[in-house]
This record gives structure tokens, C-alpha cells and sequence, in this order.
């Protein structure tokens, strides 16, 4: 049998959750699958495949760096700016305080990226240094 | 000491301040990828769906972003190749797109130059700053825009542009083992372009040479006074496999600013051989499939897509040239191996060194056999046609007799004397490095063999005879000379004068 690719194991397995198959049945059949081709390490990455289709799917699971805590109110705003930048149905964002970041906001969804942090703005800053 | 640190704090800033405002922060979800692995000069990226062949990929490290090329567009993941070094580079670094395929700046600026592929200044000199950007990778001219090659582009070495011309626009091969003067055949080329004011720009590729080499190569161009007309790409050893794959596609974006705004230029590629290494070197750590020697199946793309882009173009685009003059290295004059032969077949033609030639001292160690210019004829001057008539068929038959002379005296006398104007003809064509001779050099020399106006100079005087001839014919007759070295048919007149002068220099150096 041919190597599946990531992506075709990580869109059977989207298309599942999103016509409402019974997700503990899936999880067996995935682990089977990968125990049995010998493919777990690929494992976080075919996870993260299938946050990319959930995401095109209109449900966008993702996380946002800042340096202090967020408020409420800003986390909502992201939010809301998020959903109508993907169009998607449904939006969950985790926090996460990186204090490497020094300030902004930085938001991961599946294969995007909004980096409006000032270490970013340093490392750009740093390389058109470099350059002149 | 004061006044110093305020003011280069004063600049520090004023320039920190404009570089904060030309930050982006345009608050847009951008595309990103992630690196998964990293090694000798190739990184693999997982997401950027988006990314097209060539396409430049910005992996954010802490010491800065380094730039990569994406070259394997697999269904799961990218395999890019860097340019910067790869120690910076860990796995679960951003990847971003920077929206562009490679580019590098083109323009008059470079000119006088010693550059990276990436265009970057390494002669020690300025930042170069250039108004226009030159795609890296970019189509060939197509049929309609091109014109057949008609005007001839002077070497200055007589066995070249009497038995081989090359005209502007075509693809001439110089091709040989190493140490056999294919170099210095280029290096001539670009002297000829300065000596004659031929206007020709030169771009000359380094491809993983010695920066000592380079070194002294710029300094000869700059004692012969033809750096001012010359880009250098150069690329050392030290530098990643990907430069050195960039490089003669860089130059040849250089070179053809030139070809589109009705100039001329001249690419010479030093050389091909370690280009296709270094595209090996690459390929197989992309983990493409290795072919015939580990090459890549697209081995011979990798070099005629390269090759095709010089051209003569149409009247309707300007009638520019781009001359290439690629070289290749062979092992034990073995130029039936995979690399020689796919460059042959792509060149209008080659000039063969050989090694036996150039340790008998007959330099250039042009191989009047196996040397061949498909297009050139056409675009020789009807001063250098007027001589060369047979002088090619008449020089391979002489080395195929030479053989025989050696066997004693039972030769005819017709053998005879074409053995002995064969090594008149031989000693005639050797010449010395950075001696480019132009137009009417060349043909009053040709004439004096070819005619038998030095038949009774022995073959070891005929230098020193043929020296004493353009000394005495520029003295003597200089307006006839110059009216000669502008490319027309002699006339009765100056052929006169040719004869005359040859004939009684011929003279002071019988016997």
C-alpha cells in the first residue's frame, strides 16, 4: 500500500470530525494507522494538519503571545478580529505569556500569523542592519 | 573625541528612527510555515501552501532573518535551500513568504565590481545601490525577438578569431583539462573588449574559485584598465552549494540590463563544471533522485536554460547582444563524459585545449581539429575572411603530418612544403598572455604565411619577424592600418603595402 501523505491522513481525519463521527473511534483508528505504518512521530504535525482543515472548515483553534496578561475585553477583540479576518464560525484562542516577546501581541492560528510583537520589530530591525 | 561620538550618535539615530518607520505593522495574518529540520544548507519547512518554485522564504532566527530558496515543493513540506548560514537555523522556527522570487540589483552601478550572487558588494568598496532589480530566473528571449548573429565579437587571439569567430549573442564552449590556458583564453577576451573600445561589457562568474585568484584577476583587469567595464560575480569554496548554483544565473540578470538596453556584454561562466557539482551537491540533499554520476535528471535544463538566455536580440528590441563564453574542465581531455557533452551540444560551438599542445609550448592550446564555431562564420569581419580561407583545414592537416616528418626526408615536396608552412603557421598563431592583437594585426600576420612573404624565415624567427613587420607597418603606413582594423576587405592598395612590408622584413631575418 502507498505512504499516505499528512495531509490526506490529516483531511479523512477532519472530515470525520466535521460530519460527526464519533471522535473516540477516530482517535483508535489514527493510533492504529500510525502504530501500524510505523508513522508516530509524525504525530504533532499531523495534529497540526488537522487544526489547519478544522480551520478551513470555519472553526479556527489557535494561541496569543503577549508579554502580560491580557484583559478580557482585548482577548475578545482579537477574537472577533480573527474570525472575521478567516471567516470562521468559531473562534478559540488560548493565552500564553511569553515575556521574551517584550511587547504586543502575537496570534497563531493554523498557518497564519499575526506578529506584532517588539521583539519581532527588533529582529527585522536587526537584519536591515546587518544588511547596510 | 567628543564632537565624534555626538555625531555618529546623532547619525546612529537619525538612522534608527527611519528604519522604526519603515517597519511594517500592517496588522495582517501572514502566511507561516514552520522549520521542521536543518542541515548542510537545506531546510525543510512544514505549512506555507502558498509558496512557489524559486520563491524567496524568510526563516525568523534570533540573530536576524535568514533568506532561503524554496526548490522542492512536496505535498507535506518544503525542501528550501539557505542562503545565509545554516547554524542560525533551528527546527520550530517561523517561516515566512516574502512574496518575491530572487532578484538581484542590475544596472551601470555594478560596473568595476566585485559582487556576491545576492549582489552584494565584497570589493571592500560602498554598498551598491542600483535603480533596477534583475529576475535571478527569467525566460529566454523567444524566436521573434532575436535576430541571426552577424556581428563578430574580436578575441584578439588570431587562432580564435581567424579559424573560430565568435559573434555577439553566440554561445562559445572553451573546453579543456585544467592548466591548459582555458582561463587565460577568457581573460584575453575581456582585455580585447577594453584595448579595442569594442564598447562589450564583461561579466565575468567565478564559480567556487580561490579568492586569491579573484584577487589577482582584478588586479591585472585594473593594470590593463578594463575593470571599469567589468562585473565580477565571484563565489569561493567557503561559500554554501546555493551561491555557487546562483551565481552565473545572478550574473547572467547583470548582463542582460545590458542586452535589453541595446548594449552589448560578455558572460564568461568559470566555470560550468563545479556548477553542476554544486547543483548536484544540492540535489541530493533535497534527496532528488541521483541519475548518470549522481547528477540530477535536470542536469542538462540546469545549463541550456542558462545558455539560452544570450541572444542577439531584434532590431525591435534594441539589437543587443549577451555572448557567452561558458567553460568546462575535463578529466584526461575526455570530452565524452555526461557534463562536456550536454554543454556541447548546447553551445554554438568550442574551443578545445589540449593538454600535449600547450606542453609543447604552442599556446593557446587551441586544438584545430576538435575546435568548431557553428554561427560565427557569419559574423566575421571581411578584413579577418579575406585570410582565413582554408587556414583552419590547412593547420589540422599540418598537425596530422607533423606526425610523419619526423620519419626522415622521403617526403614529397609538396608534404614538404605544407609541413613547413604548417609550422610557420603554428609558431604564427602562438601568443602571449594579455597580448590581444587587433583587426590588422591579425591579417597582415595571416598574410605573411599564407602567402609566402616569410616562406624562406625559419619557423623559430617567425615571432620576432612577425613583431618587426606590425612595428614597421604601423610606421609606415598607419592610415591604411586603421582604415584595415575597421573590419573591411583590404584593398589592392593596402594589400601592397602588407606585401612590401613583409617582404623586406622577411630579409633582415633569413636563414
Amino acid at each position: 500500500m502507498a505512504k499516505l501523505s499528512r495531509r490526506a491522513i490529516a483531511q479523512y481525519a477532519t472530515d470525520q470530525i466535521t460530519s460527526g463521527a464519533d471522535t473516540k473511534q477516530l482517535v483508535l483508528q489514527l493510533a492504529a494507522y500510525l502504530v501500524d505504518t510505523r508513522r508516530t512521530r509524525e504525530l504533532s504535525l499531523i495534529v497540526r494538519d488537522i487544526q489547519f482543515y478544522l480551520s478551513e472548515a470555519g472553526s479556527v483553534s489557535g494561541v496569543i503571545t503577549t508579554a502580560s496578561q491580557l484583559t478580557a475585553e482585548t482577548k475578545s477583540a482579537i477574537e472577533k478580529y480573527i474570525k472575521q479576518q478567516t471567516g470562521a464560525t468559531t473562534v478559540a484562542l488560548d493565552s500564553f505569556i511569553d515575556p521574551s516577546v517584550i511587547g504586543g501581541v502575537k496570534v497563531s492560528i493554523p498557518g497564519q500569523e499575526l506578529d506584532a510583537t517588539v521583539s519581532r520589530s527588533l529582529t527585522i530591525l536587526k537584519t536591515r542592519f546587518k544588511k547596510a | 573625541m567628543t564632537e565624534k561620538s555626538n555625531i555618529s550618535i546623532t547619525e546612529l539615530s537619525k538612522e534608527l528612527r527611519n528604519a522604526i518607520s519603515k517597519l511594517e505593522t500592517t496588522g495582517n495574518l501572514d502566511e507561516v510555515g514552520v522549520v521542521l529540520r536543518v542541515g548542510d544548507g537545506v531546510a525543510w519547512v512544514r505549512g506555507l501552501r502558498n509558496a512557489g518554485f524559486n520563491e524567496v522564504l524568510q526563516i525568523e532566527t534570533t540573530e536576524g532573518i535568514v533568506e532561503a530558496f524554496a526548490l522542492n515543493l512536496m505535498e507535506d513540506e518544503i525542501g528550501a535551500v539557505l542562503l545565509g548560514e545554516d547554524s542560525k537555523v533551528k527546527a520550530g522556527q517561523t517561516v515566512r513568504l516574502k512574496g518575491s522570487v530572487l532578484s538581484v540589483p542590475v544596472g551601470p552601478e555594478l560596473l568595476g565590481r566585485v559582487v556576491d550572487p545576492l549582489g552584494r558588494a565584497i570589493d571592500g568598496g560602498p554598498a551598491i545601490k542600483t535603480k533596477q532589480q534583475g529576475l535571478v530566473e527569467r525566460e529566454a528571449i523567444g524566436v521573434m525577438g532575436r535576430k541571426s548573429v552577424h556581428e563578430p565579437l574580436m578575441t584578439g587571439i588570431s587562432a580564435i578569431d581567424v579559424m573560430f569567430p565568435i559573434g555577439r549573442g553566440q554561445r562559445e564552449l572553451i573546453i579543456g583539462d585544467r592548466q591548459t590556458g582555458k582561463t587565460a583564453l577568457a581573460i584575453d577576451t575581456m582585455i580585447n573588449q577594453g584595448k579595442q573600445k569594442t564598447g562589450v561589457v564583461n561579466v565575468y562568474v567565478a564559480i567556487g574559485q580561490k579568492r586569491s585568484k579573484i584577487a589577482r584577476l582584478v588586479e591585472r583587469l585594473k593594470q590593463e584598465g578594463v575593470m571599469d567595464q567589468t562585473i565580477i560575480v565571484a563565489t569561493s569554496p567557503a561559500d554554501p552549494a546555493s551561491l555557487l548554483y546562483l551565481a552565473p544565473y545572478a550574473a547572467t540578470a547583470m548582463g542582460e540590463y545590458f542586452r535589453d538596453n541595446s548594449q552589448h556584454a560578455l558572460m564568461i561562466y568559470d566555470d560550468l563544471t563545479k556548477h553542476a557539482v554544486a547543483y548536484r551537491q544540492m540535489s541530493l540533499l533535497l534527496r532528488r533522485p541521483p541519475g548518470r554520476e549522481a547528477y540530477p535528471g535536470d542536469v542538462f535544463y540546469l545549463h541550456s536554460r542558462l545558455l539560452e538566455r544570450s541572444a542577439k536580440l531584434s532590431d525591435d528590441l534594441g539589437a543587443g547582444s549577451l555572448t557567452a563564453l561558458p567553460i568546462i574542465e575535463t578529466q584526461a581531455g575526455d570530452i565524452s563524459a555526461y557534463i562536456p557533452t550536454n554543454v556541447i551540444s548546447i553551445t554554438d560551438g568550442q574551443i578545445f585545449l589540449e593538454t600535449d599542445l600547450f606542453y609543447q609550448g604552442i599556446r593557446p592550446a587551441i586544438s584545430a581539429g576538435l575546435s568548431v564555431s557553428r554561427v560565427g562564420g557569419a559574423a566575421q569581419s571581411s578584413a579577418i575572411k579575406s585570410v582565413s580561407g582554408g587556414l583552419k583545414l590547412g593547420l589540422s592537416q599540418f598537425r596530422e603530418l607533423a606526425s610523419f616528418a619526423q620519419f626522415g626526408s622521403d617526403l614529397d615536396e609538396a608534404t614538404k612544403s605544407q609541413i613547413e608552412r604548417g609550422q610557420r603557421l603554428t609558431e604564427l598563431l602562438k601568443q602571449h598572455q594579455y597580448n590581444p592583437m587587433s583587426v590588422w594585426q591579425q591579417v597582415a600576420s595571416i598574410l605573411s604565411v599564407t602567402k609566402g612573404y616569410f616562406d624562406k624565415v625559419p619557423a623559430t624567427k617567425i615571432k620576432a619577424a612577425q613583431a618587426a613587420m606590425i612595428t614597421r607597418l604601423w610606421a609606415d603606413h598607419k592610415t591604411d592600418m586603421t582604415e584595415l582594423d575597421k573590419g573591411g576587405k583590404p584593398t589592392e592598395e593596402i594589400l601592397k603595402s602588407i606585401e612590401a612590408t613583409a617582404t623586406s622584413t622577411a630579409k633582415g631575418f633569413e636563414g
